[in-house]
C-alpha cells in the first residue's frame, strides 16, 4: 500500500540517518535542492488538516493545494513525487514534532521519575489527541496498524529508544537507558492502542503512579551493584533449565 | 439463502477449520466463501447460514478462531506452572517461539498485514482481558506489593506480555536468562510483594 511504503521510508530516515530527529523541520530538509521550497511546511500542514477531515483515501493533491492556498503547480514544485511524497513528509514532520516536544518536556525534568512521567504523558497526549491520527485510527485503521505490530513495531520501538535513551543518561548507563527507553515506549504504545479504563496516562498524577509503582522498581531490580537484594538470575535460570520446559 | 435456524456448532467449527486451511494455502485476501464451502464439503448456503455476514464475517471469525486456538495452546503450556514467575517465563518463551514458528501468521503478516491487523486489533482487548484474568490467581497466591491493586497489576502484566511477544525489541526471548531477567524486572519488580526469590516458592 502506497501510504504505508511512504511512511516506512520516513521512519527509516529518522532511524538510520542519525540526523537530529528533534529538529522541528523535517529531518531530510537539510539541503537537497527540491526540498528547499518555502511552501513545504504549509503543504504538510494543509495535508494534516485534510487527513483529519477525510483520511488518506479521499484526500487529493487538489484538496491539499486548496487548503494550503497555493496552486497545484506549487505543490508539485515542493513535492515532485506528488501525493505519496507528501504523505511521507507528513509522517516525517509529525514524528519530528513529537520527538521535539518530547525532548523539550523530558529535558526540563530534574528527577528520573519526572523525566519518565513527562515523556510518557507528553507522548500519550500528543498521540491520542492528534487530529489526523485519530481520524485514521477510526476510519482507516489498516494505514496505522501496520506500524504497530510485529516487525514494524520493533522498528518503531528502536526509533523511540534511540531518541529517548539519551534523555535518561543522567541517571543510568547507556545500556540501561536504552532498556528503559524501550520499556517506556512499550507502555505508551500499549495504552495508546487500547486505552485503559483504570489509568489515564494524559493525567500526570496517574502517569506518576504508574511510573513509581511499576517502572522505577523494575529499573532498580536490574541495577545489581547498589540493589539491596539483587536477583541472582544466572542461578535461577540454571535451576529453571534443569527442571523447566526448556531443558 | 434464508436462515432456517442456528447452525450446529460442529458445522461452524468445520467451516472455520476449512477456512483456515484455505487461508494457509492462498492467504486471507484470496479466500472466498466458495473456497471455504468446498474445503468444508458443505454448500454455500450452509456457510451463509453459519456466517450471515458472508466473506467479511468469515474472515473476521477465522482470525478470531485462530487467535483462540493460539491462546488455548498457550494455556495448555503454562496451566500447570506453580508460581507467578514460572507462568510468566514459560508463557512468554512459548508464545514467542509459537509466533515465530506460526507459518500462516508469518506469511499473512508479510503479504497482507492490512487485512489481518484490524481483525487482530479487535481481538486484542479480549486477549488482554483473558491473560489478565488468568494471572489474577497467581498474583493472589504470590501477593502483590503494598498499595498495588491486583486487577490493575494484572492488566499491566497482560499489556506487557502482549507487547513483548509481538515485538521482542532488544530482548532475546530464546534466552532463558534474558526471559528471567525481563520477568523479574520489567514485569514483576513493582507488582509483587517482595523482591522475587531466586527459586520459585
Amino acid at each position: 500500500m502506497a501510504v504505508k511504503g511512504a511512511a516506512l521510508r520516513v521512519v527509516d530516515a529518522v532511524t538510520v540517518g542519525g540526523r537530529p530527529a528533534a529538529s522541528p523541520r523535517p529531518p531530510s530538509a537539510d539541503g537537497a535542492p527540491d526540498r528547499s521550497s518555502p511552501h513545504r511546511l504549509a503543504v504538510v500542514d494543509a495535508t494534516l488538516a485534510c487527513l483529519a477531515r477525510h483520511g488518506t483515501l479521499k484526500t487529493t493533491v487538489d484538496d491539499i493545494a486548496r487548503e494550503a492556498g497555493v496552486s497545484r503547480a506549487t505543490v508539485y514544485r515542493a513535492f515532485p513525487g506528488g501525493r505519496e511524497e507528501i504523505l511521507g513528509a507528513v509522517v516525517d514532520t509529525e514524528m519530528a514534532r513529537l520527538f521535539s516536544a518530547l525532548g523539550a518536556s523530558m529535558g526540563a525534568a530534574d528527577t528520573l521519575s519526572d523525566v519518565l512521567v513527562n515523556g510518557i504523558t507528553e507522548a500519550y497526549t500528543r498521540i491520542t489527541t492528534h487530529p489526523a491520527l485519530t481520524y485514521l485510527v477510526e476510519h482507516e485503521p489498516e494505514v496505522v496498524l501496520g506500524h504497530l505490530a510485529f516487525d514494524e513495531s520493533n522498528r518503531l520501538l528502536a526509533t523511540a529508544t534511540r531518541f529517548v535513551g539519551p534523555f535518561l543518561a543522567r541517571w543510568m548507563d547507556p545500556e540501561e537507558s536504552a532498556r528503559v527507553a524501550e520499556w517506556s515506549a512499550r507502555i505508551v504504545l500499549s495504552y495508546c492502542i487500547s486505552p485503559s479504563a483504570r489509568t489515564d496516562l494524559a493525567d500526570r498524577r496517574q502517569a506518576r503512579t504508574l511510573v513509581e509503582t511499576f517502572v522505577l522498581p523494575g529499573i532498580r531490580a536490574l541495577r545489581a551493584p547498589d540493589a539491596s537484594d539483587p536477583i541472582d538470575l544466572n542461578r535461577y535460570a540454571a535451576d529453571h533449565r534443569a527442571g523447566g520446559p526448556t531443558a | 439463502m434464508t436462515p432456517t435456524g442456528p447452525p450446529v456448532p460442529e458445522t461452524r467449527q468445520r467451516i472455520l477449520e476449512a477456512t483456515y486451511t484455505c487461508v494457509a494455502r492462498w492467504g486471507l485476501a484470496k479466500t472466498t466463501v466458495e473456497d471455504a464451502a468446498r474445503e468444508a464439503k458443505v454448500s454455500r448456503a450452509t456457510v451463509y447460514r453459519a456466517f450471515p455476514g458472508g466473506r467479511d464475517e468469515l474472515i473476521t471469525a477465522v482470525v478470531s478462531w485462530a487467535t483462540v486456538e493460539f491462546f488455548a495452546r498457550l494455556y495448555e503450556e503454562v496451566h500447570d506452572a506453580v508460581s507467578l514467575e514460572e507462568v510468566m517465563e514459560r508463557g512468554i518463551a512459548f508464545a514467542h517461539r509459537s509466533i515465530l514458528e506460526h507459518d500462516v501468521l508469518q506469511r499473512v503478516m508479510q503479504t497482507e498485514p492490512e487485512t489481518l491487523l484490524p481483525a487482530l486489533t479487535v481481538e486484542s482487548n479480549r486477549i488482554r482481558q483473558g491473560i489478565a484474568e488468568f494471572l489474577v490467581p497467581y498474583l493472589r497466591q504470590r501477593g502483590v506489593a503494598e498499595g498495588v491493586d491486583t486487577g490493575e497489576a494484572a492488566d499491566f502484566l497482560a499489556r506487557m506480555v502482549l507487547s513483548y511477544i509481538s515485538a521482542p525489541g532488544r530482548w532475546d526471548l530464546d534466552d532463558p536468562v534474558q526471559v528471567a531477567q525481563l520477568v523479574r524486572a520489567e514485569l514483576l519488580a513493582g507488582v509483587v510483594a517482595a523482591a522475587p526469590s531466586a527459586l520459585p516458592p
